[in-house]
């Protein structure tokens, strides 16, 4: 990996919730333009990855340290905000929209962020390309949307933010299989559309190595399978058999 | 014309104009109740240290009361950011602010109370200005401009305020601020200073609230009890969150109230008034423009 672009890279983080250590010893990366998937299933400590690097969670040890515009910077110890502001953006398991604000405000507030501001015009025509959805229900609450159309705008408002590296926190959950299909079509548009890096935990399987270019399987908070692939990966049956139920 | 559509007519315009001025000293309870969830019960006790203030400046140097309150403004927000910054780091910082921080509130409220008390006596005070007292008429309409001054400025403060929130990113985060914190620092913005400059913007509103209200009657410490009941009513009525639903919300209290004081008696209209506040919420429970 040289010095150019946009990439994350988390070394040997630890990571717990008071006495219940969640994640132990984990490494992972995400270079320039990858696509990178976390594979594991509920409560392997997918989520809590996310957090440390937006800065949610605290790590008691390890580093975290992403590149964007050029420029390293050392993640422990920020604030989600600063990390954020660094083009760091988050799709938050759950979505986590404004119930109360309309479509068109939930994206706006996307671009909150200073770097995004110039560019809201053209971000928001992409989105709405991406999405018509999206456009026809501008005006509506968010939180009287379906929850398909919810992950839309959740992944909508993120790309507001101008972003160089993008998490996705479990895109698929509450989704109808058709639904799960069309939103991981949509973030392979976006990813090429933007030249994002990509960092999605996922349990669907199937689903997500479609877009993947390299994968881990993360168990009980440890690193347990590092695919080069998604061929790799696809192949691994001990991988599909034990840790994915497949 | 008969006497009856006479009094009728006046009685709304005169239930309009007071509308106004209760949409001054609500828009704080707007804010800070209606969108960052904070129960700032002392807010009346801000509006009547705004009248006093008004009131100093007034007897002193003769300058306009709603002079003096553009010109505290930035006074009133660096207060009100100093309040809620206690308030934080006290309650909300520890999610104690539920109970507690209503404590605090309360207290905030009784110590402002008394320190004006202490200060100014309980004389009424009121002050002078060449628009008290007199009136225009059109046709068979009353408009006495110590009512119509108010609830003209009242009007541009609340276009300003709307202008703010609706277009504004600071002004976009405040109305989101209270729905889920931590989602917006996902989007670059920090919450907690949003709600500082959000609880300033609220409480600078009182300073021009203080100076309708002394120019609409004179002022003793404890007439903001009065406006209590009223306050939280109209911000409910008109729907939490919503500062063009609270502006509707007190123009009806307005015009009700004033047309059962002419017609039924003065001891009539708060009764009337929390009636219709049930009947809309019986219907309505988010309040008329509530999302």
């Amino acid at each position: 990996m040289a010095n150019s672009g946009n990439s994350i890279i988390v070394d040997g983080i630890d990571a717990a919730y008071g006495a219940v250590r969640v994640l132990e010893d984990v490494s992972l990366r995400a270079g320039d333009g990858e696509t990178v998937v976390l594979l594991g299933t509920n409560g392997n400590g997918k989520s809590t990855l996310m957090k440390c690097i937006m800065g949610m969670v605290r790590p008691s040890k390890g580093t975290i340290t992403a590149r964007t515009d050029g420029q390293e910077h050392d993640l422990v110890g920020l604030t989600t905000e600063q990390i954020v502001d660094l083009g760091i953006a988050l799709v938050p398991e759950g979505r986590r929209l404004f119930p109360r604000q309309t479509v068109e405000e939930n994206m706006l507030l996307g671009a909150s962020r200073r770097k995004a501001r110039a560019q809201i015009k053209e971000n928001t025509e992409f989105c709405f390309e991406v999405f018509p959805r999206l456009a026809e229900r501008k005006n509506q609450l968010a939180g009287s949307m379906s929850g398909g159309e919810q992950q839309m705008l959740a992944l909508a408002r993120a790309l507001m933010l101008s972003p160089r590296i993008l998490l996705i926190d479990e895109p698929s959950v509450g989704l109808s299989p058709l639904l799960v299909s069309r939103t991981i079509d949509a973030i392979k548009q976006l990813k090429d559309h933007y030249q994002l890096t990509v960092l999605m935990a996922e349990q669907n399987f199937t689903q997500a190595i479609r877009i993947a270019d390299r994968g881990y399987v993360i168990v009980h908070g440890k690193i347990a399978f590092e695919g080069g692939s998604a061929d790799e990966l696809n192949n691994n049956q001990l991988i599909r058999e034990f840790y994915l139920g497949l | 014309m008969d006497l009856q559509l006479d009094l009728l007519i006046n009685a709304i315009i005169a239930g309009l104009l007071i509308g106004g001025f209760y949409a001054a000293v609500t828009a704080g309870i707007s804010i800070s109740f209606g969108m960052l969830d904070i129960v700032n019960i002392a807010h009346p006790a801000f509006i009547i240290l705004g009248s006093y203030i008004a009131y100093i400046v007034n007897a002193r140097l003769g300058i306009d009361p709603i002079v003096t309150s553009i010109v505290m403004l930035p006074a009133f927000y660096v207060l009100g950011a100093a309040v809620y910054q206690i308030y934080y780091q006290s309650f909300e910082k520890r999610g104690q602010e539920s109970l507690r921080g209503l404590a605090f509130f309360f207290g905030v409220l009784f110590v402002t109370e008394v320190c004006l008390l202490l200060v100014f006596g309980v004389d009424y005070r009121s002050v002078s200005a060449p628009y008290i007292g007199s009136s225009i008429s059109f046709a068979h309409m009353e408009f006495p401009l110590r009512l119509l001054v108010p609830c003209a400025v009242s009007l541009a403060m609340f276009a300003a305020l709307e202008i703010f929130l609706s277009r504004t990113f600071i002004g976009r985060a405040v109305m989101a601020v209270s729905q889920d914190p931590q989602a917006l620092r996902l989007m670059a913005v920090d919450p907690t200073r949003i709600k500082r400059i959000a609880f300033g913007i609220s409480i600078a509103t009182a300073s021009m609230a203080g100076a309708f209200l002394i120019i609409i009657q004179p002022v003793i410490p404890s007439v903001g009890r009065d406006y209590i009941g009223r306050i939280f009513a109209i911000c409910v009525l008109g729907g939490l969150g919503s500062l063009p639903g609270t502006l509707i919300a007190a123009l009806l209290l307005g015009v009700i109230e004033s047309i059962t004081s002419v017609f039924y008696g003065p001891s009539w209209a708060p009764a009337v008034s929390f009636g219709i506040l049930l009947l809309t919420l019986a219907v309505r429970p988010s309040g008329l423009l509530g999302r």
